[in-house]
């Protein structure tokens, strides 16, 4: 346990001491246990004393995660030069020197793959953004996105990669951007976990690319932080539901008598985690109605459901798990990660790339627009992207309507939107090759993970300025372990400015 | 060379601020000590405030130490610079460090540098420090523990052994008195889960009631030592710091074959094998002379860590990542550090080296495993794991082969081997299908395609291949899906030849219409990794393979030859160099005497004893090390400075007999001088009994670490444990048999005021038992527990979807089958650890992931652990048959719920207690007597048989008491 969660216990059992002797009776233990927590500020349970370090812009962070790496040329970062270089040979000092994976790096050839996707040009709030034509939906809200073209990465195999963004490491054991959140930052909502997971059926079947559960983990930090995992088949919290042939009332009932005994026990011995204990039980029991309430969408619109996509009312999609998402916000729940995946386009990309699409975009602007016909899309951050990008080289056969392509950390594409961020513009650029980033005027950017390169957003960047919105200074949210402060931004780092309001 | 100062341990915190050694813990209230004379000790007083403020800058780190002032260094901190000084002995006035720390302008430390100000108590600190002679002494971690005295003690009659003499001084000292023993009932409890993890049965717990004799506790810990379920339990931690796993533990995490391993530690934990060796053997059994084959199991410890064979993933990154895990792990254990600073730069608060980490990584980067597992079972190298019995037999066996070759001789075995010559077959007409697509890989190997001999239609088109032999072809261009070969094999004469195949990934070969071979693998093509002897008939045979992709590359590679004619080629040659392989050969594939019928009948008797024996990873040295270098910024590709095998330069020197190789390290690690060993060993181990260590930080015994509670007795059982022959039972008893253990954990607000932590030990241990410890409780109360040592991981009831919703489609653990046996009764520390996603009653109830070395399981109270063990199948499983057991052992209620006391909390109920229950009892009767259907429900659950002369109503009503007292904070508590 943490030494702050346990201060905090302490001071719950000093108050506790204060105000009862040891022979408290159930009913004032009782009144204690339902006055909602001992803090003036009721909204906050749990979170650490000091944050957030300032105003925040974000109340909560949805963060819809295309596992496998979404192809950045094929959707967002349009290269029409590329056109005329069909099959023709990646310059080497494009190139320079770049590692590639093994899976390529056998090739004879980097032969260039253009994108066989149409691209259309949309009003946003600066010069326009290009968007392809696989994402229909997601193009009519890009006057409230903020497309970035130049995240970067070091990893190149999706396991190391997926674990860096996440949790700030390539390799596991530390904890995961929503669990830091969830330690820094505490609840609105007992009743409901603070970092929820939704994993997403995938139209193409089995994906081709793993998840692991050290991606939601609170690794090092106490396990109370861990994403808690809403599963649309079965219960969806794990045990929610009670045993087959109880009703409620026996439940209740069946508790009141843990609390007796447990209430004798506490008299015997005084230890108050007791009382600790007593709580989280009825904590428990209260989750057993506020999780199937939340599940429950039959309360929603036919509008809603037109907005989200028929899929939405298909448990487990994404368009279901996007409806969701906006149902857990309205429900004070901090930071919500959906996972998509199968996105890693080596071969058939023609075929793949456009189901894959289908699956996220209409449901990916529907929250958006959702969001802000409600208003939460002022104080809702929501971030879309994977953990690399692809070659804009084939891997495998290639033609014109079809071909692979490799793992490509230099640059690729996420979007950001909502909670001060600037809407409706594009950050960052690349080069021809989709393969360097670049400055305005075309010169490549060798960004350095060390400082900030302006134009360039390493995942180290995305996850500081995630924070920052959320009123978190990224450098102090830290958790002493093994000797050292550690932090999701490791040693590196930095708010992009640029892209907030 | 403590003792000077071991003497002022006693006095521990002056104050509680200046003990804070985080920022976090600023905040944390410590036990209220005595006030005393104050002398600042700079380990215990000063250092935890430089590090913590001034060492980022002016620290052990070399390179960007500020203003060429290092204040961890005495002679830099004290220079004369131009008649200034940092630090000035005995004169705080003219020290410029108190003048920068308290400066009203730009104080140190500087708001930017994102530490701390100093508070008013810490400067007061450092300036009597200063006045005192500002002394500095090393970090008392790195010095060698000394036996301590036994402290002077006023109550003479409370202590039962030394432990107790160091707990009571220090209690004295802070006018603070040990609760009275706790009742019998809960010591045998309370001594049973600490080392068995089980609770005691009624009928233990009877017997230790009624046992009036002396010795009568110390006799049960006697007998609970030499149960087999203590190795199980204390296993179980050492588990958790090596980070066993059934699984990879990357990408695919397909399963790989190592429990041999686990079951090792478990017998060595029973056996007691003396820890010195218990970490040896685990280090480097593999360098030990004349090594046994449990000392090569051992060193499973070494191939412990998460290994990928991720498509796409470079060699020498995975050689860094691996040796870098190793290294990490290693010194968590035995040195109580991590190091991890130190991979990417010197270390910013201990004084570890960049050089010194990588040092200690050489040590660790020259197994022979290859850095990518290949998402192999048994990714090399790897031994049958035979038990000691076993190696028995096969010696027996290994002895009569051998005297048959002594017997064979050699002129007779050349005279045959004359006779042998290589026929090996022509094959021609390869031709290649189209593929077949499969959504799964499962189902593309199952499915039976067209050229199968089951195949519905031959709708494939052949097309020729030019296949040459051990030349890799591409047969299945599919993602997923399957491809054949056919060609023809044409054979001389009627002989058997071996048929070496390569497959990307699964293969099934039939010759002449007969399945004669299948390897369902993910693998890559690694040329000719299965061998088929094949019985060819004279003229021209029909050959088929059937290739299976499950993603990534693919292909086939084949060879026919005579692996016996070949092997006689070569050794021919050479007889007389040669002529013991010669004669083996011989036996084996010569004519039949009498003298081949014994060497094959031994030999048949160990391939039968070793089918059912499985392989278990092992660590190989190679012939000569790989190079090490410094890897700048901790990244693989960029190599600095090459660097030797050594141990950490504060850490002293490798001794001279020592061999410079992990087998040494070990000597060095296990040497009674090793400061470090013996100390962190014995901190986890009461940390096991107490719920946190003497050192909280059990993990970090650095700079960064949390000073001793009580560092007297901390060194007294370091001592102690290496004087007892390293044996961890010695210590449990002497532990479990002090005063102090034995003490009620009632606590008075008076002591939880002064010590919230019991860190004083002023009264008996309480803390949340660990997930194992608690499901297995319930599994015993039931009777369900089924107890079998060792064997491979069993899978009980998990929720639909969990692995599905992660797996890679390719892993052989994507999906989750539920073992349909008594085997998801068995106790929890052999469940299959699948490591990207344990069972969710672990995680949820802390256990660790296994990714990663932990030494210290985080202890956390959530709602979801409480619906776990409300609603968990294996936990309402465990109430019916719980209720079906009382109602069976015994009739009336009264002595049914003392049954349920006794099962679950080793104790009788209160009376207040049996008036709550038994008033629930009425009401569920009423309730489930007029609602059958639901009471019929509840007892449905789970797979064990119910007995069906028992009435559900009676059944159901039980069955909620049963639960309820498994949810008590009792049941969920050590105590």
């Amino acid at each position: 346990m943490d030494p702050k969660r346990e201060f905090e216990l302490m001071m719950t059992r000093r108050q506790l001491f204060g105000r009862t002797a040891l022979g408290v009776g159930t009913a004032a233990l009782g009144h204690l246990m339902n006055s909602g927590g001992f803090r003036a500020d009721d909204k906050k349970i749990g979170g650490q004393p000091g944050f957030p370090n300032f105003a925040p812009k974000a109340k909560r962070v949805i963060y819809l995660f295309m596992n496998g790496g979404p192809s950045q040329m094929d959707l967002w970062d349009y290269k029409p030069k590329m056109q005329e270089q069909f099959d023709v040979e990646l310059p080497a000092d494009i190139r320079n020197g770049q590692r590639i994976t093994t899976m390529t790096s056998g090739q004879a050839r980097f032969p260039v793959a253009p994108s066989k996707f149409k691209f259309n040009k949309h009003e946003n709030n600066e010069d326009g953004v290009w968007v392809s034509e696989l994402l229909p939906y997601t193009s009519e809200v890009v006057k409230e996105l903020c497309v970035i073209k130049s995240m970067w990465t070091e990893a190149i195999n999706h396991d190391p990669a997926v674990t860096y963004i996440q949790t700030g490491s390539q390799l596991p054991g530390r904890p995961s951007l929503g669990s830091w959140v969830s330690y820094g930052l505490g609840s609105e909502n007992e009743n409901l976990p603070t970092y929820v997971v939704l994993h997403s059926k995938v139209t193409r079947g089995d994906p081709d690319q793993a998840l692991f559960a050290r991606l939601w983990s609170s690794g090092f930090i106490s396990s109370e932080h861990q994403g808690i995992s809403l599963r649309s088949k079965g219960d969806p919290v794990l045990y929610l539901s009670d045993p087959h042939g109880m009703d409620r009332k026996t439940r209740r009932d069946m508790l009141d008598d843990l609390g007796k005994l447990n209430q004798m026990q506490f008299q015997e011995f005084g230890d108050p985690e007791v009382a600790a204990r007593i709580k989280q039980y009825e904590m428990a029991y209260r989750m057993q109605a506020s999780v199937p309430e939340l599940m429950d969408v039959s309360k929603e619109s036919q509008e809603v459901f037109d907005l989200y996509g028929k899929e939405s009312q298909e448990p487990g999609t994404f368009a279901a798990n996007c409806l969701l998402a906006r149902r857990l916000c309205q429900r004070g729940v901090k930071f919500i990660q959906i996972f998509h995946r199968g996105w890693d386009q080596h071969g058939n990309m023609g075929g793949d790339l456009p189901t894959q699409c289908k699956d996220v975009d209409q449901a990916c602007a529907a929250l958006i627009k959702d969001l802000k016909r409600t208003g939460m899309l002022d104080d809702t951050l929501v971030v879309w992207g994977g953990e690399f990008g692809r070659t804009v080289y084939c891997q495998g056969p290639l033609t014109r309507a079809n071909y692979g392509r490799d793992h490509h950390p230099r640059c690729y594409t996420m979007w950001m939107a909502g909670a001060g961020v600037k809407p409706g513009i594009v950050y960052g650029n690349t080069d021809d090759y989709c393969y360097n980033i670049v400055d305005k005027d075309g010169r490549v950017i060798e960004p350095s993970i060390d400082e900030f390169t302006p134009g360039a957003v390493h995942i180290h960047d995305l996850n500081a300025t995630i924070l920052n919105q959320l009123g978190v200074d990224h450098t102090k949210l830290t958790y002493r372990y093994q000797g050292r402060d550690f932090r999701i931004t490791d040693v590196h780092g930095h708010v992009v400015k640029d892209i907030l309001q | 060379m403590i003792s000077g100062f071991a003497s002022k341990w006693v006095l521990l915190a002056v104050s509680a601020t200046v003990l804070s050694v985080s920022v976090f813990s600023n905040t944390l209230p410590r036990p209220t000590l005595k006030r005393s004379p104050r002398t600042v000790d700079f380990n215990r007083d000063v250092r935890p405030i430089l590090s913590e403020h001034c060492y980022k800058c002016h620290g052990p780190a070399v390179k960007d130490v500020k203003g060429d002032l290092k204040l961890n260094d005495p002679a830099s901190a004290t220079k004369d610079r131009y008649g200034k000084f940092a630090i000035k002995p005995h004169d705080s006035k003219n020290s410029m460090l108190l003048e920068r720390v308290t400066a009203k302008d730009s104080p140190m430390p500087p708001t930017d540098s994102g530490m701390m100000r100093l508070t008013a108590k810490q400067i007061e600190t450092l300036k009597l420090w200063i006045d005192q002679g500002s002394e500095y002494k090393a970090h008392w971690a790195f010095i060698p523990p000394v036996k301590p005295a036994l402290p002077e003690v006023k109550d003479k009659k409370w202590s039962r052994n030394e432990i107790d003499r160091f707990v009571l001084a220090q209690l004295e000292s802070n006018g603070l008195k040990p609760e009275a023993e706790a009742d019998r009932n809960t010591l045998i409890r309370r001594a049973t889960l600490a080392l068995t993890g089980l609770q005691p049965t009624p009928e233990e717990t009877d017997a230790f009631l009624k046992d009036s004799k002396p010795q009568a506790y110390e006799r049960v810990i006697d007998r609970l030592l030499a149960s087999p379920r203590y190795g199980e339990h204390e296993a179980r931690y050492w588990f958790d710091a090596v980070r066993y796993g059934d699984t990879h533990g990357l990408h695919l995490d397909n399963e790989r074959s190592i429990y041999p391993y686990r079951d090792w530690v478990i017998r060595a934990m029973n056996r007691d094998l003396p820890y010195d060796k218990f970490a040896s053997w685990q280090l480097a059994g593999d360098l030990l002379p004349d090594k046994s084959t449990e000392q090569l199991i051992a060193t499973g410890f070494v191939r412990m860590n998460p290994t990928t064979a991720e498509g796409g993933a470079i060699d020498d990154e995975f050689q860094a990542k691996n040796s870098f895990d190793r290294t990490e792990t290693f010194s968590t254990i035995f040195l109580g550090m991590t190091f991890t600073c130190a991979r990417c730069h010197d270390h910013k608060y201990d004084p570890i080296s960049h050089k010194d980490y990588y040092g200690l990584f050489a040590f660790f980067n020259s197994t022979s495993d290859a850095p990518l597992d290949g998402n192999l079972l048994v990714p090399g190298p790897a031994i049958k794991a035979r038990l000691p019995e076993q190696e028995l037999t096969a010696r027996s066996f290994e002895r009569k082969m051998q005297s048959a070759l002594n017997q064979a001789h050699s002129e007779e075995a050349l005279a045959w081997a004359g006779t042998i010559s290589i026929t090996a077959p022509k094959t021609s007409k390869w031709e290649v299908s189209s593929p077949y697509a499969a959504k799964t890989f499962d189902e593309a190997y199952d499915m039976e395609c067209g050229p199968e001999p089951n195949g519905k239609v031959d709708a494939s088109k052949w097309k020729t291949l030019d296949l040459k032999l051990g030349v890799a072809a591409n047969v299945v261009p599919l993602e997923i899906g399957s491809g054949f070969v056919r060609g023809v094999v044409t054979a001389e004469k009627a002989g058997k030849a071996d048929l070496r195949v390569g497959s990307d990934d699964a293969v099934k070969v039939w010759l002449n219409g007969t399945l004669i071979h299948s390897n369902k693998v993910l693998r890559s093509i690694t040329a000719l990794a299965d061998t088929v002897r094949v019985d060819l008939k004279q003229g021209e045979n029909t050959i088929l393979f059937k290739v299976v992709n499950g993603g990534g590359g693919e292909g086939l590679i084949i060879n026919f030859g005579d692996a016996v004619a070949e092997r006689v080629a070569a050794l021919v040659k050479n007889p007389q160099a040669n002529s013991i392989a010669l004669k083996r050969l011989f036996l084996e594939n010569g004519p039949q005497t009498d003298l081949s019928q014994d060497y094959r009948k031994a030999n048949a008797g160990l391939t039968a004893l070793d089918k059912d024996i499985p392989m278990s990873l092992v660590a190989e040295e190679l012939p000569s090390p790989r190079v090490a270098n410094i890897l700048r910024r901790g990244e693989y590709n960029l190599k600095g400075e090459e660097v030797k095998r050594a141990i950490p330069k504060v850490m002293g020197e490798m001794p001279k007999y020592a061999p410079m190789n992990r087998l040494g390290l070990a000597q060095w690690l296990t040497r009674k001088d090793n400061p470090l060993f013996a100390r962190v060993t014995v901190n986890r181990l009461w940390l096991q009994h107490f719920g946190t260590g003497i050192v909280k930080t059990a993990e970090d015994f650095g700079n960064q670490g949390e000073w001793p509670s009580n560092p007297e007795l901390l060194d007294y059982l370091a001592v102690r444990f290496a004087e007892d022959g390293w044996s961890m039972k010695k210590f449990h008893r002497l532990v479990l048999t002090s005063a102090t253990f034995r003490q009620s954990s009632r606590v008075t607000p008076e002591k939880y005021k002064r010590d919230p932590e019991n860190r004083l030990l002023a009264h008996g241990p309480r803390f949340r038992l660990d997930a194992e410890v608690i499901r297995d409780q319930a599994l015993y109360a039931s009777g369900l527990l089924r107890e079998r040592l060792g064997g491979k991981g069993f899978r009980p009831y998990q929720p639909e979807g969990l692995w599905e919703a992660l797996g890679f489609l390719g892993s052989n653990t994507a999906r989750y089958t539920q073992d349909m046996t008594e085997d998801i009764y068995r106790r929890s520390l052999y469940l299959f650890w699948k490591r990207t996603s344990p069972h969710p009653m672990m995680l949820t109830f802390d256990a660790p992931m296994r990714e990663t070395c932990v030494v210290r399981r985080s202890r956390t109270n959530t709602p979801m652990q409480a619906l776990v063990t409300m609603n968990e199948p294996a936990f309402v499983e465990a109430s019916r048959v719980m209720a079906e057991r009382i109602m069976e052992e015994v009739s009336g209620d009264r002595e049914r719920l003392n049954r349920a006391f006794m099962l679950t909390l080793s104790r009788p109920p209160h009376a207040e207690e049996s008036k709550v229950l038994m008033g629930a009892l009425a009401r569920y009767r009423s309730l489930y007597s007029s609602r059958h259907a639901d009471a019929h429900q509840m007892v449905s659950v789970g797979m064990s048989p119910r007995n069906p002369a028992l009435s559900a109503t009676e059944t159901a009503s039980w069955m909620m008491i049963c639960s309820t007292l498994m949810n008590t904070n009792a049941f969920l508590n050590f105590e």
